[in-house]
């Protein structure tokens, strides 16, 4: 990347993060990346999930168990280019040097529940106290307020989507929700709404002097993406469902199986230009009333069958290059062994490779946002827990060695534990596959 | 109104690639003028419809994504028009690669934002490919992984079209970024987004990263994971609840529940607290459980679960949602006003904030400010 640091949109801006697994870091992640100074304040005592989770690798390695803390690979996935520093905030301490940097930083992040926010002494009232013009940006579950009947329910991670219509969405019609345990899309729409209600707030404290509070309600943000279904039962009383992976617009659109074991091609073709090109290529394999744009909507079954029937005796990959060819929208329902050889993500650099204090280096996914001049910067990979105690603390909020050594020690902030211990990913060997440009370990 | 976007504008060329972005710009206080061909924007052909509105106003995706913007008909082949218009954008959304393009790539002021949003790129193999909400996930790792053993595997939430949304959203971040580099250099810039990497970005837990770590084929369990007991969907009376338990005080919590409610003894058993314990007899476990989960229904064994500390949601379906009594006691249902007037039940704002961001005016008619900006 060639742009410097000081083009960079979020320079000069400083984010206190208080986030746990995904919502706040996803969107912590990608303001460091835009040239914000991103402080990841950690806890020992209730550390972030992705602290806890480690590595594959690191199962039985018990001489490495110091280190497990920093090798989960969500570490670098969430947390990329941001300095980690150790507070207890539960401590007097740790809660009073929390303070003196929240004086220093622009913006508030988080997404610890609203009670222990308030049980922290980290609500809003509490850090505009201090700091009267930062950008305060919260997603609880259910909101801040605390007269509201969830505001003290918890719900994270794989029971969010449930909650907010997207298991009832998901599978195929005659069928139970499938569920979407494996993802948790809320999680991100709640990180991108984070940003854009942040970025918003940093230009109208730039232009009007004055911060902001803003609430995101994970339960509330994810509902606005449900409008027309929304507006529909309220003319209608339709409770709109899943209806597996077809279209509501047009057919046909399926997923279809092709030669092999579990190999599977998605396949869109809802608009007349498409079937014509379809059409062509299925020959002989589909009934000719098909042309009629309404039987390839209410014969749909049918419809679905012949296509199945055609697809399953090509070879996967070729023939979504064949559909493509044809202009037709088509992709193989990619394993995470084929995304390992897409080649055109790796060309695209969608992995990234930054240095890593205990590991040497790591690779994350990069950054779906592209800006062409100024295309942002990865400091470094993920960083080590309390990495960054010291540097912080001295740097950012003033404070002089022995102060810092005194609130180490009455237990309100740590640092990095085994500072020398290194370990390399076995994988570490590999990453050049992945990051074009990367130096063949091997050859080093 | 007075949000700090008040005076931009801001043109979208898009269809569904970019109408969530544009929609949340309008409500942050932007001005949206939404470019329609003659025959109105392809938004306006998506159902659900208003039946007792007239075409080309019926659509609900229309009536709701283009709340806020204005519509202004211009014919592609006027290219005059076209500049006029593009002349003053602060912004512009496109969503086909350059060569495509209505927009002239040369003729556009180089302090104008351009906005695209495409299948996979820009560059790379595949930037010529086409896509959708299906394709995108399908090229995520994340369909492969969603489904029954027994049935092909299926997108997330297909209906919501969520690939298209993210990507608007991902779009919209990049464009503040770029107005606020603009604002303090005076360089306008280019925004991209692939919504394969959108698609990709939301679904780390396919992603290469983890696969080199872990070195596991993923593949689709169905509505249960083996990661805990109970882990997953639950039937009820009306449908069914999401179980997340795997801190041993959730299943101490989950154990007491069961065994008062249905007078299992054993489920309370020492030997149960161990996760891997519960994941080795989870048939015995999800038997246990649902003796619970069917005696109730979503919303008493949401709040009775989460009173006692349990990680519970509902299953929600639209119905339950538009009638859920937290989201009514937050006033979080607003409302918006058809052609005809009828006034009909939208979501609220995305977010709350201290300082009067958010407003949103009903969707304009084909054309409704064409002669505010051509004449």
């Amino acid at each position: 990347m060639t742009n410097t640091e000081d083009d960079l949109p979020l320079n000069g801006v400083r984010v206190f993060e208080l986030g746990i697994a995904i919502a706040s870091p996803f969107c912590g992640k990608l303001m460091a990346h835009f040239g914000a100074d991103v402080l990841k304040i950690e806890s020992r005592m209730s550390p972030d999930v992705v602290r806890i989770l480690g590595s594959a690798w690191l199962k039985d390695r018990d001489d490495l168990a110091p280190i497990s803390s920093d090798t989960s690979p969500y570490v670098s996935e969430m947390n990329a280019s941001k300095r980690s520093i150790g507070l207890e905030l539960k401590t007097k301490e740790g809660k009073a040097a929390a303070l003196q940097l929240l004086a220093e930083c622009d913006v508030f992040l988080a997404n610890f529940g609203a009670r222990a926010l308030t049980e922290l002494g980290l609500d809003y009232d509490s850090v505009a106290a201090v700091n009267p013009d930062i950008v305060y940006v919260q997603l609880p579950g259910f909101g801040s307020d605390e007269t509201m009947p969830y505001y003290p329910f918890v719900a994270w991670g794989p029971n969010q989507a449930p909650l907010v219509g997207m298991d009832d969405f998901t599978g195929h019609a005659d069928d139970p929700p499938a569920g979407i345990a494996t993802i948790a899309p809320p999680d991100y729409m709640s990180a991108l709404h984070a940003a854009i209600a942040t970025i918003t707030g940093l230009e109208q404290r730039d232009i009007t002097g004055e911060g902001v509070h803003i609430d995101i309600s994970q339960f509330e943000t994810t509902l606005a993406l449900l409008g027309p279904f929304v507006m529909d039962y309220d003319l209608t009383g339709t409770v709109y469902s899943r209806i597996g992976n077809r279209s509501m617009w047009g057919a046909p659109q399926g997923v279809y199986p092709c030669a092999g074991n579990e190999r599977w091609i998605a396949i869109s073709a809802t608009e007349a230009e498409d079937w014509t090109a379809l059409r062509t290529l299925l020959g002989s394999a589909i009934d000719l009333d098909f042309d009629n744009p309404s039987t390839r909507l209410t014969d749909q079954d049918r419809l679905d069958e012949q296509i199945a029937a055609w697809t399953s005796s090509f070879e996967v990959e070729d023939l979504a290059y064949r559909l493509q060819s044809a202009g037709i929208a088509a992709h193989v329902v990619s394993t995470n062994e084929d995304l390992l050889h897409d080649t055109h993500v790796t060309s695209r650099n969608w992995y990234q490779v930054a240095a890593s204090s205990r590991l040497g280096r790591d690779v994350f996914s990069g950054c779906a946002v592209k800006l062409s001049a100024t295309p942002g910067r990865w400091t470094a990979a993920g960083p080590s827990m309390g990495e960054h105690t010291r540097e912080v603390l001295s740097d950012v909020v003033g404070l002089s060695e022995e102060e810092i050594n005194n609130l180490i020690s009455a237990g309100g902030a740590f640092e990095q534990l085994e500072p020398d211990m290194v370990a390399t990913r076995p994988w570490n060997d590999w990453i050049h596959l992945l990051v074009p440009g990367t130096e063949d370990a091997r050859d080093l | 109104m007075a949000g700090p976007y008040n005076g931009l504008r801001i043109v979208d060329t898009t269809g569904l690639a970019g109408a969530y972005a544009t929609r949340l710009f309008a409500g942050l206080g932007a001005e949206v003028i939404r470019l329609e061909p003659p025959d109105g924007s392809p938004l306006r052909r998506l159902g659900p419809f208003a039946h007792n509105v007239e075409p080309p106003e019926n659509s609900l995706w229309w009536s709701y994504l283009a709340m806020g913007t204005r519509s202004v008909v211009i014919d592609p082949q006027d290219t005059d028009a076209l500049m006029q218009i593009l002349a003053e954008a602060d912004v512009v959304f496109e969503d086909q690669l350059p060569e495509k393009s209505l927009v002239p790539q040369d003729e556009i002021s180089p302090t104008t934002i351009r906005t695209k949003i495409l299948p996979f790129g820009l560059a790379g193999p595949k930037r010529n490919w086409s896509s959708s909400n299906l394709v995108a996930w399908a090229a995520s790792g994340i369909l492969y992984t969603t489904g029954f053993t027994n049935r092909p595997p299926v997108a997330p939430a297909a209906p919501m079209q969520l690939a298209y949304h993210a990507s608007a959203a991902s779009a919209l971040v990049g464009t503040l970024l770029a107005l606020r580099s603009r604002r303090i250099t005076g360089v306008a810039q280019d925004v991209e987004i692939s919504m394969q990497e959108v698609a990709l970005s939301i679904a780390p837990e396919t992603g290469v990263p983890m696969f080199m770590d872990d070195r596991v084929h993923r593949e689709r369990s169905g509505n249960r994971r083996d990661l805990g007991r109970p882990f997953g969907l639950y039937p009820c009376k009306d449908g069914f609840v999401s179980i997340i338990v795997l801190m041993p005080r959730h299943w101490a919590a989950m154990a007491q529940w069961v065994s008062e409610t249905t007078g299992n003894e054993s489920i309370t058993e020492e030997v149960f607290v161990d996760n891997a314990v519960r994941v080795e007899a989870k048939d015995l476990i999800d038997d246990w459980v649902e003796e619970l989960t069917t005696q109730g229904t979503r919303l008493e064994l949401f709040e009775e679960g989460q009173r006692r500390g349990i990680p519970i949601t509902p299953v929600n379906t639209i119905d339950a949602l538009v009638d859920n009594p937290h989201l009514e006691a937050a006033d979080f249902w607003t409302t918006t006003q058809l052609q005809d007037a009828t006034e009909v039940t939208i979501p609220g704002a995305p977010f709350r904030s201290s300082s009067p961001w958010w407003s949103m005016a009903p969707a304009p008619r084909l054309g409704e400010h064409t002669h505010i900006y051509l004449n």
